[in-house]
């Protein structure tokens, strides 16, 4: 017999109420750790996905928007621009590096971005099977494509036109694979890359129109080709330009004068991000102030019982110290039971944040077609778990006071 | 074995003041303390017991002076060496019968005694209850109990208040000789404080206050 083992005994004893304290405490935890973790998850998530990009130059339009389509791939884009006026920016000397991107077709829901090979150094993403793609029509892989797509080096497939997965017709040409990028958590996990050119061919193709047999279709393949090189260019069409500065100077001027100087538009990522942020935010506070009531009324309801349990068992208590306990073995009682509920909180509703967030993680990856790494951050737990044991404290140095107070031999004779 | 001297004791300033004649128990004496209500019985009793300090006057307990302990001292003193028997006994609802003396045990310091539970609770008549909670007993089972909470530890004080109040003519006499009984087991002396005059032809040692 010990002190433990007297409380452990007392909360079994009221299994409701016992209940009512745990069930209580265990929402309140689960919920603010799990908003805390989502939101830190997300915006984690977000930032990974702004990788270096500083700035977005794109059609006019909604600068969100050209965010969302051209850094983290969830929305349509803009519009394109034209691939010459992207290239004066690109000789800027306040800008370091600067990747034109083009959109045009997605294979099973994945989307095609065509660029140049430094694009995946805005991820630092590093090539794990096969080569860069060298000439167009070939394509390196996300992971995430690879995996949920089971495609390898050699494959092929046909793209359909569009951004969307369902609908519009497949483009005649084959995509060939010749590598896959090592998993990066960042957006390109999910972007099929390949050439410039490859959209251009199979745009241009598209107003060709029909290819009788596969012997004369290689023909009009080198024969496009030439006139491509022949061609001045002038009329290729890019949907943004990537840019990252060589210092912040280039933040303060660069946007402003596209703006104002050229049909186009500039966005910075970060401050977009920002804005996004600042409407979601409201949400994420205010299940975070509800979840604080919750917690609130948790040691509420813990106070009450522990104060319940004092009072009405007085007698009990009294008792003990006539056995020789000392007050501060009754604190204790009282106490264990408080910690031992606050425990038994603290444990369930870690696992009902794990498997809660596991399920939200999935159906967000499900439609981001991204796995997104859980970012725990031990800070969080930490401040919920501080505010919890404050409350919990706090509960039952007010439940206690009444045993401070006992007078042992009035209790005895008044029971009587 | 058990004196008080000059015991006197007030609630509060301007309340009448109590005096109670001096006792003087030997080894093994059994005392019982008749009284009507009001006259300040459990009051001595609780003076005795150490759970009052008295306005003056002073109790010795087998040369322990009360008065002389600190508050930490008196506790443990009153843990180990006395045993309180009660009119009605609560024992915490939470633990079975085991549990409830486990429990006297371990605040008293005295866990070895656990062993002596079994034949303790069969002398009671009451074996069958080890592992029955408090609230599955009947009046007579629980002052059963509460004999064994309190001779379990084998103190030498037993003060018993009112132990048989609630109690009908059987279990009246049957409790209160057991109490004796046990009081003789242990070697411990016995003061029982009551009005109820059915218990008198027990005893030869009687105080009435």
């Amino acid at each position: 017999m010990n002190i433990w083992k007297i409380s452990i005994k007392n909360l079994l004893h009221k299994p409701l109420y016992t209940a009512l304290s745990v069930l209580a405490l265990t929402i309140s935890i689960g919920l603010l750790i799990s908003i805390k973790q989502l939101d830190a998850t997300l915006k984690q998530q977000f930032e990974n996905n702004l990788a270096d990009i500083d700035l977005v130059v794109g059609a006019k339009g909604s600068p969100l928007q050209l965010v969302l389509a051209s850094v983290l791939h969830i929305d349509n884009p803009t519009g394109n621009i034209s691939y010459d006026e992207a290239k004066k920016i690109s000789k800027n000397r306040l800008v370091e590096m600067a990747i034109p991107m083009s959109y045009g077709d997605n294979f099973k829901g994945y989307r095609i971005v065509g660029s140049n090979i430094s694009f995946s150094k805005f991820y630092k993403a590093e090539i794990e099977k096969g080569h860069d793609f060298k000439s167009p029509m070939e394509v390196v892989l996300g992971s995430d494509v690879a995996n949920a797509l089971q495609l390898k080096i050699g494959d092929t497939f046909l793209s359909s036109h569009g951004l969307a997965e369902e609908g519009s017709h497949e483009h005649p040409e084959n995509f060939v694979v010749v590598g896959i990028y090592k998993q990066t958590h960042k957006v390109i996990d999910r972007l099929i890359v390949t050439p410039l050119e490859s959209i251009w061919d199979v745009h241009n193709h598209e107003e060709n129109e029909e290819h009788p047999s596969e012997e004369s279709h290689h023909h009009a393949e080198e024969n496009h080709h030439k006139a491509h090189n022949e061609e001045t260019h002038n009329d290729q069409e890019i949907t943004s330009l990537l840019v990252k500065f060589k210092n912040p100077m280039g933040l303060l001027r660069l946007p402003r004068q596209i703006n104002s100087n050229t049909n186009m538009q500039a966005a910075i990522p970060k401050y977009e991000m920002e804005r996004l942020f600042g409407f979601t935010g409201i949400g994420v506070k205010a299940i975070s102030w509800i979840a604080y009531a919750i917690l609130l009324i948790s040691s509420l309801i813990i106070f009450i019982n522990l104060f319940k349990m004092v009072k009405e068992r007085a007698f009990d208590l009294a008792l003990l110290r006539t056995y020789g306990a000392s007050n501060f073995q009754l604190i204790k009682i009282v106490a264990y039971e408080g910690f031992v509920a606050t425990f038994a909180a603290i444990f369930i509703g870690l696992i009902l944040s794990k498997v809660g967030l596991f399920f939200v993680f999935k159906m967000l990856s499900n439609q981001f077609k991204q796995t997104i790494p859980q970012s725990l951050e031990f800070s969080n737990v930490i401040t919920v778990l501080s505010w919890v044991m404050v409350m919990v404290v706090l509960a039952i140095l007010l439940a206690i006071l009444p045993i401070l107070k006992m007078n042992v031999s009035k209790i005895l004779s008044h029971e009587k | 074995m058990i004196q008080t001297k000059n015991i006197s004791f007030q609630y509060q300033k301007n309340d009448a003041v109590f005096t109670f004649p001096d006792i003087n128990l030997g080894k093994e004496e059994p005392l019982l303390i008749l009284g009507k209500s009001g006259i300040g019985k459990t009051t001595l009793l609780h003076i005795i017991a150490g759970l009052l300090n008295p306005k003056s006057g002073e109790v010795t307990i087998d040369g322990t002076n009360l008065q002389s302990l600190n508050s930490k001292q008196r506790d443990q003193f009153i843990g180990k060496h006395i045993g309180l028997v009660f009119q009605k006994n609560f024992a915490n609802r939470s633990l079975t019968v085991l549990e409830n003396l486990e429990a006297r045990l371990f605040f008293s310091g005295k866990t070895a005694n656990k062993n002596n539970i079994p034949n303790l609770l069969k002398a009671l008549q009451i074996e069958g209850c080890q592992t029955q909670k408090i609230n599955e007993l009947s009046e007579g089972q629980l002052q059963r109990l509460g004999i064994a909470l309190a001779v379990i530890h084998e103190p030498k004080l037993i003060l018993a208040d009112e132990p048989t109040a609630s109690l009908d003519d059987d279990n009246c006499q049957n409790v209160m000789q057991l109490l004796i009984n046990q009081a003789k087991t242990n070697k411990s002396n016995l003061i029982v404080i009551t009005h109820d005059q059915r218990v008198k032809s027990l005893f030869q040692n009687i105080l009435t206050l």
